[in-house]
């Protein structure tokens, strides 16, 4: 038998760590801008797909950055940073080519119809939403919105992949099981808090000028608890070998 | 994406409980089964993967009974947060479990799945009756899916094989898609007034047969006594539930129409 609390002790750290950036997943759900089924067919304001499609893939591609970097250092802030960039190219990238069919391909103008002008450019909105819709494309501010939801998430991912990867590194566990190990509890970690706020806001936002980005706070609290259980299972498997 | 809107409980076809004692028995029967059998044969680490195809169907089932109530949002999402949980608790479950590893393992992910159900429905405000035992389904099934199949390809569960031949070389995140795939799809797919409970579990056991190809082909690096079951084995399900599956939409359909390939260029002229 494992020594539960022995192991607990020696890396609450970790498990607390872990716990940060899932909160920091959950909070940056709320500023990508999902648009879901209603966005793919440009009904809605958001890129077109769901919530943990985007997040995956944007914290995704932060995890393998976050990974990359921490083969030549372990410096915690340039891991973090490294997948904070990560998710934010990635996230960049779907924005612009999800604006380019929206305006060339379906032709559309970026509009929102949650607010009557846009927070950052002062453009006019509501006159360029198309009747029936609720608005469509990415306007500006959703779209910067967008990016700071990748230095959050993948920021928050490269978090717990470090934290993870820092528990088990006294263990002397072979390298390549110990990268295994860490990177599927970083994704399961992940999933977990990219669904919980997608329930929160009901599957679409369009960034923090939604009104609905004022629920943050219980989604947050909800991937406090369930990160901590996720925490603790996770660093007990690791640092228990 | 608001799919399906408000909705209600789901209706008719085999009762839960029948469903969850499916899931459950044969999901550990399987996984059980495979580790003890594959030390006489290897031939017979399949059985895992019968057991994940239980799993699946469970975890379907009650995505379905759960999504029924609407989300909000699309239905992949609960398939994620189902193989979030899971791996998570099954990876834990067989480090410290040894050989009642599938066993902890299903209850770390039914305690995760109730804490995750409870929130939702407290905290975030979903309002939907089932949310909690649901979630503990999801978990669960996720969880023995994930059990079964890293089962078949490694031809046992104890943690270190597991370790050294799903995890390390990145098959788990096969594992992840293909398990989350066959809980989330057959609700995804079949959505709307004139589901029916019959039609969507037969996609879970499409998708199920598809997972105990994939696990097939991955266990063909440990030893090809033990792929060529699953993969002939899996080929024979997939078909069995396809046929199903397609006898099922033609008799829900109004009517099944051909509608030829695209006409050529002089006979639109």
């Amino acid at each position: 038998m494992i020594d539960i609390a022995g192991i607990l002790m020696e890396n609450i750290s970790y498990v607390l760590l872990i716990t940060l950036g899932g909160m920091l997943i959950s909070f940056s759900v709320h500023f990508v801008p999902v648009g879901g089924a209603p966005a793919a067919m440009a009904q809605a304001t958001g890129i077109g797909t769901g919530t943990v499609q985007l997040a995956a893939g944007a914290g995704l591609t932060g995890l393998v950055t976050a990974g990359t970097v921490m083969q030549v250092s372990d410096n915690p802030p340039l891991i973090i940073a490294a997948g904070a960039v990560g998710a934010m190219i990635m996230i960049s990238v779907t924005m612009i080519v999800g604006t380019w069919v929206y305006v060339y391909g379906v032709g559309v103008p970026p509009a929102s119809a949650k607010v009557k002008y846009d927070p950052i450019t002062k453009d006019r909105q509501d006159l360029y939403v198309s009747q029936g819709t609720e608005g469509h494309g990415l306007p500006t501010v959703s779209y910067v919105s967008g990016v700071i939801g990748g230095l959050l998430g993948g920021g928050g991912g490269a978090l717990v992949y470090y934290s993870l990867m820092s528990a088990g590194m006294d263990t002397g566990m072979a390298m390549a099981n110990l990268v295994g190990l860490a990177s599927i509890f970083a994704v399961g970690i992940f999933f977990v808090n990219a669904v919980i706020p997608s329930y929160n806001i009901g599957g679409t936002i369009e960034g923090f000028h939604d009104p609905k980005f004022k629920k943050w706070p219980k989604a947050v609290f909800s991937s406090l608890i369930a990160t901590f259980m996720c925490a603790l299972v996770a660093v007990l498997t690791i640092g228990g070998l | 994406m608001s799919a399906g809107g408000p909705g209600g409980e789901a209706h008719g076809g085999v009762a839960p409980g029948k469903i969850i004692a499916f899931g459950v028995l044969g999901g550990l029967i399987g996984i059980y089964g495979a580790h003890f059998l594959s030390i006489i044969n290897p031939a017979f680490s399949f059985i895992g993967a019968l057991g994940a195809i239980c799993a699946i169907v469970w975890g379907a089932d009650a995505v379905r009974r759960v999504c029924s109530y609407g989300l909000g949002t699309g239905v992949p999402s609960i398939g994620m947060i189902a193989l979030g949980m899971g791996v998570i608790a099954s990876l834990f479950g067989l480090a410290v479990g040894g050989i009642a590893g599938p066993i902890v393992a299903l209850i770390a992910a039914s305690i995760i799945g109730l804490v995750i159900g409870l929130l939702a429905n407290k905290v975030l405000g979903m309002n939907i009756p089932i949310m909690e035992k649901s979630m503990v389904e999801i978990g669960g099934a996720g969880a023995l899916a994930i059990v079964g199949l890293s089962t078949t390809m490694a031809g046992t569960f104890m943690f270190d094989e597991v370790l050294a031949l799903v995890v390390a070389p990145g098959y788990i995140a096969v594992i992840f898609i293909a398990g989350g795939m066959g809980i989330l799809h057959p609700f995804n797919a079949c959505l709307g007034p004139d589901e029916e409970q019959d039609r969507t579990l037969a996609v879970g056991f499409e998708k199920g047969a598809i997972a105990m190809i994939i696990a097939g082909i991955v266990s063909m690096v440990i030893s090809t006594t033990a792929a060529i079951p699953a993969i002939m084995i899996g080929v024979f399900i997939w078909y069995i539930s396809f046929a199903k599956f397609y006898e099922l939409t033609k008799r829900d359909a109004y009517k099944v129409l051909g509608t030829g390939l695209l006409p050529t260029e002089e006979e639109l002229q």
